[in-house]
């Protein structure tokens, strides 16, 4: 009895709600009445006691008191259960949602990682060809100086000439150089690319555990029925007989049509 | 290896049993549970049309009012004409037939869902369809219901609201729809298809009419099946105006305010006639010492028997017609059906209830 009275006290704080004699005044409320916990349980067993004496007598009266008492206890311990259930799957999503917050973070600073290396690797290869070009110009000038010293050659002819071998060598060595350069970068890509593709996969999977958290926290509890078994016709009910026989011609049609749609 | 939600879910059902009544209408969709909800759906069901869509709603279907507002973007379906599945049985819509069950599908288990039943307790749901539905079309909507619950059962619809009320003999049952509307007799036992009488002159009817009247009263009104469909739903009335309906429509983009009431009671007169005649009918093929009860225990349900003054104006033509007789407006004629039903599914034993897991 105890266990009930304790119960309900938690039941109605719980549905309660706290406010403020200063807000009450806000709002013009110059007095209120005051019902204590005691009196409500009192009226709650008053009014069931009231409404079974009608119904029920004697032993069957305490009987059904008693379990209506049990089955109100055994709701909202259900209640309890079930809102606990359903912070521990709000827990998990904030997990997960953070987690992903997370990889989203860290492939986003890859990402920007990556595009800076190419970016820094086209501008070094631009600059160093620019600097070659003019240190092999100069180089040619002043061989074409030395050669025009000489006297007899032609001066353009001999420039292009040299300028020609020279031009043939540097870009022999610049492709060999360019490949090594190259095949540095692309390690480095495919490093990148594969930390980038694990950090997707993780991406997805968590995304995956995320999408089987909130399922199953969409699985709402729902509203319980108010039957805790299969009723049936009252037998009490003036038109019994007759519906009962009703009932059976729509089960019958019912059969029917559904062993006949199993069979097809 | 992940479990998914399917598989780490599953409850024993000893929670207890949730009953559902349902019914299924061409328009609405309406269902009363043993938890105390009842609720209404439009009978619409939405797909996204392709995936930019689908990532914009965030959704992979979408019903009722939801899919209507959306419906620029979604491939729609209005899985029931007339009371009952579109193209079922017919070999040459195979296609259209197949994603029209589907959609059906989805709308039952919608319907179950606002019912919020929870995972460990039996379901068990009766459905009214149509008095006239075909094998064919039964089990198409046994089908549809079967993967949603554990077990299904259907019956007639005015049956269903003549069950509902308690009201098992000398009645006579009018279920106005959006497709058809029913009139059964009810006599003590299972009504027979000589007690039953189906048109399809209903709330689609009135519908069409009213857009043909507006077409031709308001020149250069703009409107849509669903505008008009809000305006019979707002103003609908037959007899003695009681306010008059000036409605804004647009005409070249401009909002522009018609009166629409005298078209409005012209359209919704088109249902008397017929209903009238199928009392007839349904009252001279019947025992004559119980005709005068019949006449004076109409019952009047559906959604389309909310416009106002219905009830009287059939009275005054029975009075011409059938030298008078009494038609009574249920309380809640959205939910007549859906009501009945669950008082089936309440009714029905248990071991009925098992066979047809």
């Amino acid at each position: 009895m105890g266990g009930l009275k304790d119960t309900l006290k938690d039941a109605v704080r719980q549905m309660s709600f706290r406010t403020s004699i200063d807000s009450l005044k806000k709002k013009g409320v110059q007095k209120v009445n005051v019902l204590g916990m005691d009196r409500i349980i009192a009226l709650v067993e008053a009014a069931v006691h009231k409404s079974l004496r009608s119904r029920l007598v004697g032993m069957e009266r305490e009987v059904v008191a008693e379990s209506t008492k049990a089955e109100f206890v055994r709701l909202l311990r259900s209640n309890e259960d079930l809102q606990r259930q359903k912070s521990e799957i709000e827990d998990q999503k904030e997990r997960a949602q953070d987690e992903i917050d997370q990889l989203r973070r860290e492939l986003a600073t890859q990402q920007q990682e990556l595009k800076i290396r190419l970016d820094q690797g086209a501008l070094a290869v631009a600059n160093r060809y620019d600097g070659e070009n003019a240190r092999i110009a100069h180089q040619v000038s002043e061989v074409m100086r030395s050669l025009a010293a000489t006297g007899d050659l032609a001066l353009e002819d001999a420039e292009t000439r040299v300028v020609e071998l020279v031009m043939n060598i540097v870009n022999g060595e610049r492709e060999e150089a360019e490949s090594a350069r190259a095949a540095l970068r692309d390690r480095e890509v495919d490093v990148l690319q594969r930390r980038i593709s694990k950090l997707n996969e993780s991406l997805s999977q968590t995304e995956h555990k995320l999408q089987a958290v909130a399922a199953m926290k969409n699985i709402d509890e729902g509203i319980s029925s108010i039957y805790r078994q299969v009723q049936g016709i009252d037998t009490k009910d003036v038109q019994a007989g007759k519906k009962r026989e009703l009932m059976a011609e729509i089960f019958k049609a019912n059969l029917k049509l559904q062993k006949r749609d199993s069979a097809s | 290896m992940t479990d998914t939600p399917e598989q780490a879910q599953t409850p024993d059902k000893d929670h207890g049993v949730l009953y559902i009544g349902m019914d299924l209408g061409t328009s609405r969709t309406s269902v009363s549970a043993s938890n105390g909800l009842r609720e209404t759906v439009y009978s619409v069901v939405g797909y996204p049309k392709d995936l930019v869509s689908k990532k914009l709603l965030k959704k992979d279907v979408l019903f009722g009012t939801e899919a209507i507002e959306k419906r620029l973007s979604l491939k729609m379906y209005k899985p029931l004409e007339k009371g009952v599945l579109k193209y079922t049985g017919d070999a040459e819509h195979d296609a259209e037939a197949k994603e029209n069950l589907k959609a059906a599908q989805d709308l039952i288990g919608e319907a179950i869902r606002v019912a919020q039943p929870r995972k460990d307790e039996l379901v068990y749901c009766v459905i009214g369809c149509p008095a006239e539905a075909s094998f064919k079309n039964r089990e198409a909507i046994i089908e549809a219901a079967r993967s949603h619950v554990d077990s299904v059962m259907l019956c007639s619809e005015p049956f269903a609201v003549a069950y509902g009320l308690d009201w098992l003999e000398d009645v006579l049952v009018i279920d106005i729809g959006a497709g058809t509307t029913d009139l059964c007799r009810m006599h003590g036992t299972m009504p027979e298809e000589a007690d039953q009488v189906t048109f399809d002159v209903a709330g689609d009817s009135v519908d069409a009419e009213l857009d043909r009247l507006i077409e031709q009263h308001c020149p250069g009104a703009q409107r849509t099946v669903q505008m008009v469909k809000e305006i019979k739903e707002r103003y609908g009335f037959v007899g003695d105006a009681s306010e008059r309906a000036n409605v804004e429509l647009p005409v070249n983009g401009k909002p522009s305010m018609f009166d629409l009431t005298d078209v409005i009671q012209q359209a919704c007169s088109v249902l008397i006639d017929p209903i009238v005649a199928g009392i007839q009918e349904l009252v001279a093929t019947f025992d004559p010492e119980f005709q005068q009860k019949l006449k004076n225990r109409v019952l009047l349900a559906g959604g389309g028997s909310l416009l106002k003054g219905l009830d009287s104006a059939i009275e005054v033509a029975m009075k011409e017609r059938l030298g008078g007789g009494k038609v009574i407006r249920i309380e809640e004629p959205i939910y007549g059906g859906a009501n009945g039903a669950l008082k089936i599914a309440h009714d029905m034993p248990a071991d009925y209830w098992e066979q047809l897991k």
